[in-house]
């Protein structure tokens, strides 16, 4: 029986599903494949041909959230109207939204994550592609439209984002406010300081001070970040050239 | 001084205000603590940390939003220890529209009606048209075509209030007046708290748009269908607010027929209803081409009881009659306790009292008070009395009811100077 792409996503979709739903109640390191398969209805060796192992399945429901935040935003009529500023903070709240059914599911991604760093930078690399271009799609449009001036290290800007969101992130895990609120205020807040970061250029600013300062050594740490080297690298190329913005 | 602000609270209040409060703290703390000076430079210095005061205050406040501006306004009320310019910056607040963006407004009514704005409403404006109490109010159409004004309140703020009240202690604590304000504080604490539930509000504006039947007196029916704890749906009043009607250039006879509304009103919620819509700020009353007067925004509301209502004006007429005897006898039913002996208690009528009295009684021997055409203006005298009576320190219990009295009587008066109306104070005041 040959079985459609269109089956097939969804099938993808539902064995996602029940793998949050398992490693939510038992655990990422209890939760069995062998489970996952059954609460998903789809036999013990399928399950291996969409996922080869357990950890496939952790970052690719974190993959798959981001797809959902994505689609979330098209939804939003207006979204295109809406500044800079409030672009930035509806991703955050969508994401916040949207992961608020798994929030015990993110807590094992963030133990596993920061007990393995290394791993997990690595792991979570398709997950951190997929948010940074949603950030680089806000950015590039607000430059476009002259909302914000062009920024210099611009391909710099959605890492240092995702850096920011995954503070959000581990706050709102630790937040035990009514409805989040304090998590919220501080999103308010914060969305409100970057988005005057970005309206003064400030980040290409102190980058260029910096590199004027600390070239030598800026350059050195460089070489050791292994997973930001695509940006991190022309940024190193315009540190040593002296590049003018 | 720095050390003294819990850094927990300060971590969790947010960053721009927080720092903002933090550093202005420190200058103030500083200035206060000056002790080589000369007796005028001295002087000098007061008058400058003064307006210090209240320009590290109004910034710190324009930076926050929600709770603080809320705060700001209350105090500005409050207080002639702001001065002139800190007032009226304050004032122009009441209508600014703060800046609650839609992802905020998305997420407020996701969260408490489970769809969104445009599901929820035929029509919503994502530009709020107007500030309010701890909120912001936008346009809206229901799905049956009624014209809505949809008050949101900010998300969070029932636990920002605490954090935010904690930080302004601390930044008033090193001021020459931090007695008199940090009472004040208290007071607007249980307000704010009050304020916070619109379950309550919509309740109180129900209760008066059924009692208070007075012609050319609007108060807006509640939408219930599109309330909740945090939103609240009124019926969308015409009418433009105090400073925008009075930029229309209205006519004399206009500015008094709906001033005298406005004192009708007070009159009529004492006397008639024992309560008192007992926020007394521009931003609540709608003044309409037609001459209607609009009342919004009952998150305030006293209610009083027999007594105190028919106190009150045995207390005024006593005041007319300049008699100690009777004036002190209505305090003490009224509730005040005053730690004083016979001789202590005729000098402070002679020194507080008295002056307060013949200040309040003014209006009501005038018969027809114009209030556009004093002088000195009439209320900036009464602060002067107002804050004697506020330093008084032996006064142990004055009824809690008397403070909002006061307080709506005088806000009045504020809008009536404002407006240069000219009002019949001739009521039942006076028994």
């Amino acid at each position: 029986m040959k079985v459609s792409k269109q089956e097939k996503a969804l099938t993808r979709k539902r064995i996602l599903r029940a793998a949050a739903d398992v490693i939510s109640e038992k655990g990422y390191k209890t939760a069995s494949m062998r489970e996952i398969a059954r609460r998903a209805e789809v036999g013990d060796a399928t399950i291996y041909n969409y996922f080869p192992t357990k950890e496939s399945l952790l970052y690719g429901y974190c993959e798959e959230k981001q797809r959902d935040v994505a689609e979330a935003l098209t939804q939003i009529e207006t979204f295109h109207e809406y500044s800079l500023r409030e672009q930035l903070q509806q991703l955050t709240e969508t994401e916040l939204a949207l992961w608020l059914p798994d929030r015990e599911f993110l807590t094992q991604v963030f133990t596993l994550t920061f007990s393995a760093p290394v791993a997990g930078a690595v792991n979570l690399a398709e997950t951190r592609r997929l948010f940074n271009r949603m950030v680089e799609d806000m950015i590039d449009a607000a430059i476009e439209a002259g909302e914000i001036p062009d920024q210099p290290y611009r391909e710099l800007l959605a890492p240092l984002y995702w850096d920011y969101f995954t503070g959000i992130l581990a706050y709102w895990l630790h937040d035990d406010s009514q409805d989040f609120a304090n998590t919220t205020q501080l999103v308010d807040r914060s969305v409100e300081i970057i988005a005057t970061v970005l309206q003064t250029a400030m980040i290409g600013k102190a980058l260029d001070l910096f590199s004027f300062l600390f070239r030598s050594q800026i350059s050195r740490h460089l070489e050791k970040l292994g997973d930001y080297t695509g940006p991190w690298k022309k940024a190193k190329r315009r540190f040593m050239e002296g590049e003018s913005v | 001084m720095s050390d003294s602000i819990p850094t927990g609270k300060l971590a969790r209040t947010g960053i721009a205000g927080g720092a903002l409060l933090k550093a202005g703290s420190r200058q103030l703390g500083h200035a206060a603590k000056r002790p080589f000076l000369s007796e005028p430079a001295r002087r000098d210095q007061r008058l400058q940390l003064d307006d210090d005061t209240a320009r590290i205050l109004f910034q710190a406040f324009s930076r926050l939003r929600g709770t603080a501006l809320k705060i700001a306004q209350m105090l500005s009320m409050e207080s002639n220890l702001m001065p002139e310019w800190f007032r009226r910056e304050m004032s122009k607040s009441y209508h600014q529209v703060p800046p609650l963006g839609r992802p905020l407004v998305r997420k407020l009514i996701l969260q408490e009606f489970g769809k969104t704005p445009e599901a929820l409403f035929a029509r919503f404006e994502p530009e709020a048209f107007a500030a309010a109490s701890l909120g912001q109010v936008h346009a809206a159409t229901g799905q049956d075509g009624e014209e809505l004004a949809v008050k949101l309140q900010y998300p969070g703020i029932d636990v920002a209030i605490d954090n935010d009240l904690q930080l302004l202690r601390t930044l008033i604590k090193p001021t020459r007046y931090a007695k008199l304000m940090l009472s004040s504080v208290d007071e607007i604490e249980q307000r704010l708290h009050e304020e916070v539930d619109y379950h309550q509000e919509a309740d109180n504006t129900e209760w008066f748009r059924r009692q208070l039947q007075l012609p050319g007196v609007k108060v807006p029916a509640i939408h219930r269908d599109y309330s909740s704890k945090h939103v609240l749906a009124t019926e969308h009043l015409p009418g433009l607010h105090l400073e925008a009607w009075l930029e229309t250039d209205p006519t004399q006879q206009a500015r008094d027929r709906i001033g005298q509304r406005l004192y009708d009103i007070f009159v009529h919620s004492f006397y008639g209803l024992h309560a008192l819509h007992a926020d007394p700020n521009p931003g609540n009353y709608l003044f309409a081409d037609d001459g209607n007067l609009g009342l919004l925004d009952f998150g305030c509301v006293r209610y009083y009881s027999a007594d105190f209502v028919e106190l009150i004006p045995v207390l005024l007429r006593a005041y007319m009659e300049r008699d100690a005897k009777k004036v002190i006898s209505a305090y003490r039913r009224l509730g005040m306790v005053a730690e004083m002996g016979e001789d202590e208690l005729q000098a402070f009528y002679d020194e507080v009292l008295q002056p307060f009295g013949d200040w309040l009684t003014k209006p009501f021997k005038a018969g027809r008070f114009n209030f556009a055409n004093q002088g000195t203006s009439y209320t900036a005298e009464g602060w002067a009395t107002f804050s004697q009576l506020a330093k008084v320190r032996k006064i142990n219990n004055l009824a809690n009811e008397f403070i909002y009295f006061d307080r709506t009587f005088f806000g009045l008066y504020q809008l009536f100077e404002r407006m240069g109306a000219c009002i019949d104070m001739e009521h039942q005041w006076l028994v």
